[in-house]
């Protein structure tokens, strides 16, 4: 019954609230009216977009020393993340047969295991400057602590379930990931799509009024 | 076809250790069989006799130490059909990591409720002055942090798995023991190189100030001010913390090194290699658990103002004087004590709040 549930109904559930949700957010985003600039631009507004969202991966000189172990860290989270995701061996089969009906290349499992590794103590060291720095700690909300929390937790159910060979720790993995979509649109975790119209929208208003930053 | 055949499987067939374990392998079921009493209606109270087999693997084995044969198998220990050892391995795991485990880490917790019982929470002699030093860095923080979460996930998962048959099995069953040991086995063998990382972070962001001085042995033989008049100097780190990030570091590294050689098997390393890994990786796992619960113990319940160190970053300049005075005293010719309006702001609160908090 509830192998039924958790493969089944619930699976196409949190499926469909994470694609309408996503969908629903940047829409707003999109469609969100903001006041018309009048200001005689003093540079270009497309090129000051994609500057700022190339410039961005890397940190500006005169804060780097502050934020050298949020960079890292959050370099070794943001790669190991994705190539779990999308190059581990069982999630590629996982898309093949339920969602894209193709598949490639997986990378080998040394390659899998490191990168878990390097999303696992990633995720740890960002989740705790978060906590330990008081600047982080007062600007943080309880759904950064719960977003960070529970991706941590569908990542330890996933490493849980490495083996393979118990029905009953993939159906936790994948309850636990039923679960990180639902929450996901609602949550801090849509800057995984919003990072870029977030950055070229900071970028565009720089370059109009000739800002380089 | 018949090319092939020849090639590939009467080649295998005329290897002398594929003759023996094809003979094993055809001969063992009919062995099993036979070694079981057959009840007979002329004999209703069974036939007794030895099992043939206990002959053949009698000869096998020979004697106490493996035997070495020839095989066409390239590998390490390849030559050997079994080895005795392995009984012996597997009583002495059962009868020693397994069995002193749990009386270790037992003992450790009594002493620690004795000491709390007896002692209660090691307080600061005028109390809190609410005026404050930093201590820790973030990133030192950071460090600390990620490495005891990483370390108290394995050792949990570690238990887990060297006492879950005798401890959880009776509780749980089967079936969810079966669940939790390959849960535990995964994450155990994922987040282990995490601990090496998190290890050789702590090694280079804390050694500077490990380093032992003068005046750190008068802190020993004092232990640490339980003997004598109950006052001991100290610097920025005394001995007893020096002493506990030196285990840390070496029998991290010990139980880290050990740990690698254990989960990749392929490296060439023999059975007395990964027998060695396995001692070094349980007892220094046994060890490192119980001192660390005493540092968990003194660091927050045991000692007050400790744990602020670890949380804030700042410690109370009153606790500096009373555990750590050669630093305090470097900290006041430096003025680095920051007053306690300083502090609140530093850690965005009211400093209102953090006056009454301080007084």
């Amino acid at each position: 019954m509830i192998e039924y549930l958790i493969d089944g109904p619930l699976w196409y559930f949190s499926l469909a609230v994470f694609c309408i949700g996503v969908l629903w957010q940047l829409a707003r985003i999109v469609f969100a009216r903001s006041k018309t600039d009048l200001s005689v631009a003093r540079g270009s507004a497309t090129g000051g977009a994609w500057r700022n969202v190339f410039s961005r991966f890397v940190p500006h000189h005169e804060i780097a020393p502050q934020i050298r172990i949020q960079v890292v860290a959050g370099y070794l989270f943001h790669l190991g993340l994705f190539a779990l995701l999308f190059f581990a061996a069982p999630h590629v089969l996982f898309l093949e047969e339920n969602l894209l009906g193709f598949g490639w290349t997986p990378m080998p499992h040394w390659a899998f295991i490191v990168s878990a590794q390097f999303a696992f103590l990633g995720l740890i060291m960002l989740w705790l400057r978060r906590v330990v720095n008081p600047v982080s700690r007062l600007i943080s909300t309880l759904d950064d602590h719960v977003a960070a929390i529970l991706t941590f937790v569908v990542m330890l159910t996933g490493c849980f379930a490495l083996l393979e060979g118990s029905t009953a720790l993939r159906l936790l993995h994948r309850f636990t990931v039923e679960i990180w979509l639902i929450y996901f649109p609602f949550s801090a975790l849509m800057h995984t799509f919003t990072f870029v119209p977030s950055r070229a929208f900071t970028g565009a208003w720089f370059g109009r009024r000739g800002i380089d930053a | 076809m018949a090319y092939l055949l020849q090639k590939y499987f009467f080649s295998y067939l005329t290897r002398p250790a594929s003759i023996i374990l094809l003979s094993l392998s055809l001969l063992l079921p009919q062995l099993s069989n036979a070694a079981v009493p057959q009840k007979h209606e002329d004999f209703p109270q069974g036939v007794s006799a030895v099992n043939p087999g206990s002959e053949l693997w009698r000869e096998v084995r020979q004697r106490d130490l493996p035997v070495t044969g020839v095989s066409q198998v390239k590998g390490v220990e390849t030559g050997v059909l079994i080895n005795p050892r392995g009984d012996q391995w597997a009583r002495f795991r059962i009868e020693n990591p397994v069995k002193y485990a749990p009386m270790v880490l037992g003992a450790v917790f009594l002493v620690l409720l004795l000491f709390f019982v007896m002692r209660g929470k090691v307080g600061i002699e005028g109390g809190m002055s609410g005026r404050m030093v930093k201590r820790f860095t973030d990133y030192e923080r950071i460090v600390h942090w990620t490495l005891a979460i990483v370390f108290l996930f394995l050792a949990i998962t570690g238990l887990i798995l060297l006492l879950g048959r005798p401890l959880l099995i009776p509780l749980f069953g089967k079936e969810f023991f079966s669940l939790l040991a390959s849960a535990s086995k995964e994450g155990h063998n994922l987040f282990g190189p995490i601990f090496l990382v998190s290890l050789l972070m702590m090694l280079f962001s804390f050694m500077k100030r490990n380093i032992y001085e003068k005046g750190d042995l008068t802190w020993l033989l004092k232990g640490g001010g339980f003997i004598g008049d109950g006052h001991v100097s100290g610097g920025f780190f005394n001995m007893g913390e020096k002493t506990w990030y030196w285990m840390v570091i070496l029998i991290g590294l010990a139980i880290s090194i050990s740990g690698l050689i254990l989960v990749s098997p392929n490296f060439g390393q023999g059975r007395v290699v990964m027998e060695i890994s396995h001692v070094v990786h349980v007892f220094g796992a046994i060890i490192l658990t119980a001192v660390s619960i005493g540092h968990m113990y003194m660091g927050s319940i045991g000692s007050e103002g400790s744990l602020e160190g670890m949380k804030s970053g700042y410690v109370d300049i009153n606790w500096v004087e009373a555990h750590h005075d050669r630093w305090a005293k470097e900290c006041n010719e430096n003025e680095q004590v920051v007053s306690a309006e300083e502090y609140a702001r530093l850690q965005g609160r009211q400093p209102d709040k953090a006056m009454e908090k301080g007084a």
